[in-house]
């Protein structure tokens, strides 16, 4: 017993090191130096560029999605403001400088929101990495339980309750997993950056409207077709708007 | 009993005057002198056009009427045979009649010959018939059979009728188009329908029109009335008109030969005339007619320029309620706000009511319903549903302004609808609006403010760098995260397989201990009998000594002598010395062969070393 409780530490301690990897305390970059000078001297425009040179050679984090949204908003672009916000929330889900000002250029666009179930603002309460990480080790100590029930010449009702539980843990993370995952902050998640959009019937310019969406308004893309994408609007409405008014929060790995 | 009396008088007479009633006729008709007479129905006609002859026998109840008859350029049929009692003040007389269809071939004059008939024993002769045949049809002066051409203003009328000689522009104006046909001319089709000509105007879709008989000076009408409504286009003079119709109608042919008497037996039968003279059964041909109105000129004013803010064209008279559910949300929660515009005028025009002020609002598109309340679409009811989501809390749903033009009272009027109260939970404190008003209404879609407006500090600082590399990919889609659980699954593989082991090797101890223990139980049965010579007696019982002392401590049997069977069980000293001695005999009795000649171990050795064995207890 006492070997393979120690082989099960040592396999959920690699699981969390392993999974906590990537997120390395960076250097001083200079380049990041140089637009938050610029972004001091009011030089905003410049500012961007540095940044988004950043985001477009793979250095991403938090801190300069959240920095370049400010960049943004203080050119009154709300609608690139929110989808860098919410950029920096897509990689911290709780960075709080980003959930301040989001909620500031929100109000200022008048931006529309997806409307959230509220199994999903209850499972908003954890990240996406923590449900990895509880699924992972919950499987992990469901299936050692079994293997030590397997071998025991009589049945251990701890080791059974432990079994059980960790099993449910781990298809409720999962579970949580899947939800977040095509919920409205999910992967689908879109922010609408061009101004003056309105939500269409059928993909033609000239088809009826279903709504008109501020910058920095949410949709959820469902499909796309062409230049044209179909994705669920805010106040549970449906539609096509044109693929470049809208950027997806999750940017594609380089 | 006066009663019955009289009732049986009565039915006495009848029977009496029925009797006679049967009788007169034979007698008068066996009585009476059979005569002939012969007559055409036209004694005119054309080629091609058939007239008839008639051959009456009167006073005769059989005849030989001629079969065929003759002319040369005319074909002459038998058409069929009739009779005809006639009763003349008690008088009666039977008839018999036989009809031909003259078909004339050619043109000119004929004559038709006496034809002899054969009648109540005797033979008659009709008279010589004389037919004139033209090349053309009949003319006029002969009576019916005429294509002059007809005047559709003795026949059918149309006209069209409006509510007012004034309007302004986009004013809907009551219209009433009549179409009426004499009933002696009934009207087969209306053509292509009724149209309105002319230029400046718009009008609505006819309905079905509705059908009276009247009757107008003297004359009885069919009267079909369609109700439109036509709406001036421009200033100025319009002329509304004509009204266009080409009807179809049946216009009776006159069948009377004015040559022959009205009434070809003179009968005087007022059913047969009425029958006859009834244009649904008289035989008639269809005409189409060309009727035209006369146009209605209408002068047209423009609405004045002076429009207030909202006007969308709307004129008539209308009025404004307004609603609003649900009455409390949260902030971006839609209330559907509902405006009816009662009344009348141009519905198409009507435009849904504008916000006094949206600030703080999302407004989306309205939707529109318009439900008529008379023929035309002048009259009803527009709804109009417009869903708006606060942005922020708000304690009303601002006003909702419409304004149109009133055509009685020529000018504008601005109806208000009341703000509804409702309640926002949830969001910011409302912003201070400006001071709203009619003609500054604010815009629909809210614009985000400039640059220059936004305030620095509304935001939070600038970070630094913090951590790098971070990616949008999840956890569980990382390739390090399942690696990462190749270790948990080794793990899991090695525990397996060291519970495998130790599993393994426990079976292989167990088998061992049993082998052993089933050794010692057959030396132990062994040293109770009484067949061994010491030499195997006492070997056997130090290995019993051997096998329990290992089966005890887990040892191994060859490797347990006397001292280590002795603290093995804890032996005290004498017990120890017996082991001692039990060893010793062993190894002499193997070794030295000190016990040859003694064939058996004494029984009292025996119980010695049973006592021993089974006393040593770990």
């Amino acid at each position: 017993m006492r070997p393979g409780i120690l082989l099960l530490c040592i396999g959920l301690a690699a699981t969390s090191v392993f999974a906590s990897a990537g997120a390395v305390r960076g250097e001083a970059n200079p380049v990041f130096t140089k637009a938050n000078e610029d972004y001091a001297a009011e030089r905003f425009q410049e500012a961007i560029e540095g940044y988004q040179s950043l985001v477009e050679s793979g250095q991403r984090s938090a801190n300069l999605f959240y920095n370049l949204g400010n960049a943004w908003f203080r050119l009154g672009n709300f609608g690139e403001a929110i989808l860098n916000y919410e950029r920096a929330l897509a990689l911290e889900p709780h960075h709080p400088e980003s959930e301040a000002n989001l909620r500031v250029a929100r109000d200022e666009a008048r931006a529309l929101e997806l409307r959230k179930s509220a199994v999903e603002r209850y499972l908003e309460a954890g990240t996406p990495t923590q449900y990895s990480i509880l699924a992972a080790i919950s499987f992990w100590l469901a299936l050692f339980a079994a293997a030590r029930l397997f071998f025991l010449r009589r049945r251990s009702g701890t080791l059974v309750t432990l079994a059980i539980v960790s099993a449910g843990f781990g298809a409720g993370a999962i579970w949580a997993l899947y939800a977040l995952e095509t919920g409205s902050k999910g992967k689908a998640l879109a922010i609408v950056t061009g101004k003056d959009v309105e939500a269409k019937l059928a993909t033609a310019d000239n088809a009826n409207s279903v709504l008109a969406l501020p910058p920095g308004s949410e949709i959820k893309v469902l499909n796309q077709r062409g230049d044209w994408v179909y994705a669920a609007l805010p106040n549970d409405l449906r539609g096509w708007i044109p693929a470049k008014s809208a950027e997806r929060v999750r940017m594609d790995a380089l | 009993m006066r009663r019955a009396e009289r009732i049986s008088r009565e039915a006495a007479t009848r029977i009496f005057i029925a009797a006679i009633l049967l009788l007169l006729p034979g007698v008068e008709v066996s009585a009476a002198t059979p005569t002939v007479t012969a007559v055409l129905d036209n004694s005119n006609t054309a080629v091609g056009q058939p007239v008839q002859i008639q051959i009456k026998i009167v006073g005769a109840s059989d005849a030989r009427a001629p079969g065929e008859i003759v002319v040369d350029g005319l074909e002459i049929r038998y058409s069929g045979k009739s009779q005809l009692v006639e009763g003349r003040n008690f008088q009666f007389t039977q008839s018999l009649i036989y009809s031909y269809t003259v078909m004339p071939l050619k043109a000119g004059t004929f004559k038709i010959p006496a034809q002899a008939i054969q009648a109540g024993g005797t033979t008659l002769r009709t008279p010589e018939l004389t037919l004139q045949v033209s090349d053309s049809g009949p003319r006029s002066s002969r009576g019916g059979r005429t294509n002059e051409p007809i005047d559709p203003s003795k026949i059918a009328f149309v006209e069209l009728i409006l509510s007012k000689s004034n309007a302004y522009v986009g004013e809907m104006l009551p219209a009433v188009v009549r179409l009426g046909f004499n009933v002696r001319t009934p009207v087969e089709s209306l053509g292509n329908g009724v149209e309105i000509t002319g230029q400046g105007f718009t009008t609505q879709k006819m309905r079905e029109p509705r059908q009276t008989i009247e009757t107008i000076n003297g004359r009885t009408y069919q009267t079909f009335t369609f109700k439109t409504a036509i709406s001036p286009a421009r200033s100025g003079r319009i002329e509304i008109g004509p009204v266009q119709v080409n009807p179809v109608v049946r216009i009776p042919r006159t069948t009377r030969n004015p040559g022959i008497p009205r009434d070809l037996f003179d009968l005087n039968d007022p059913f047969m005339d009425n029958f006859f003279r009834d244009p649904s059964f008289a035989p008639s041909s269809p005409h189409e007619l060309k009727l035209k109105s006369e146009p209605v000129t209408l002068e047209v004013k423009a609405v004045p320029p002076n429009a207030p803010a909202g006007f969308g064209g709307a004129v008539g008279n209308f009025t404004l309620t307004v609603d609003a559910k649900p009455k409390s949300a949260k902030v971006g929660d839609p209330f559907t706000v509902t405006a009816t515009l009662h009344g009348r005028g141009n519905f198409d025009r009507v435009t849904a009511p504008v916000f006094e002020d949206e600030r703080g609002w999302h407004k989306y598109p309205p939707s529109a319903d318009f439900k008529q309340d008379d023929d035309v679409g002048i009259s009803g009811a527009k709804t109009f549903e417009t869903v708006l989501s606060p942005n922020e809390r708000k304690e009303n749903i601002p006003a909702q302004l419409f304004a149109f033009f009133d055509p009685v009272k020529e000018q504008y009027v601005t109806l208000r609808g009341d703000p509804i109260p409702v309640r926002v939970e949830g969001g910011a404190a409302p912003s201070p609006s400006p001071s709203a008003s009619v003609a500054q209404i604010p815009a629909v879609a809210p614009a985000a403010s400039p640059a220059s407006a936004i305030k620095p500090q509304g935001i939070l600082h600038q970070l630094d760098f913090g951590t790098s590399r971070q990616t949008f990919v999840p956890l569980f889609a990382r390739r390090s995260f399942w690696l990462a659980q190749l270790l948990p699954l080794l793990a899991l593989l090695v525990f397996v397989a060291w519970k495998l082991r130790q599993a393994h090797l426990q079976n292989r101890d167990a088998q061992r201990l049993e082998a052993l223990q089933h050794e010692a139980a057959d030396l132990q049965r062994s040293l109770r009998r009484s067949d061994a010579t010491p030499q195997e007696y006492f070997a056997r019982a130090s290995r019993a000594v051997q096998l329990k002392a290992a089966l005890a401590k887990n040892l191994d049997p060859n490797a347990v002598d006397a001292e280590v069977a002795a603290s093995a069980f804890r032996a005290d000293e004498e017990t120890r010395a017996r082991l001692r001695r039990l060893f010793e005999k062993s190894d002499e009795a193997r070794y030295s062969g000190g016990q040859n000649g003694i064939r058996l171990v004494p029984p009292e050795s025996r119980k010695e070393v049973l006592d021993l064995i089974e006393n040593l207890r770990a």
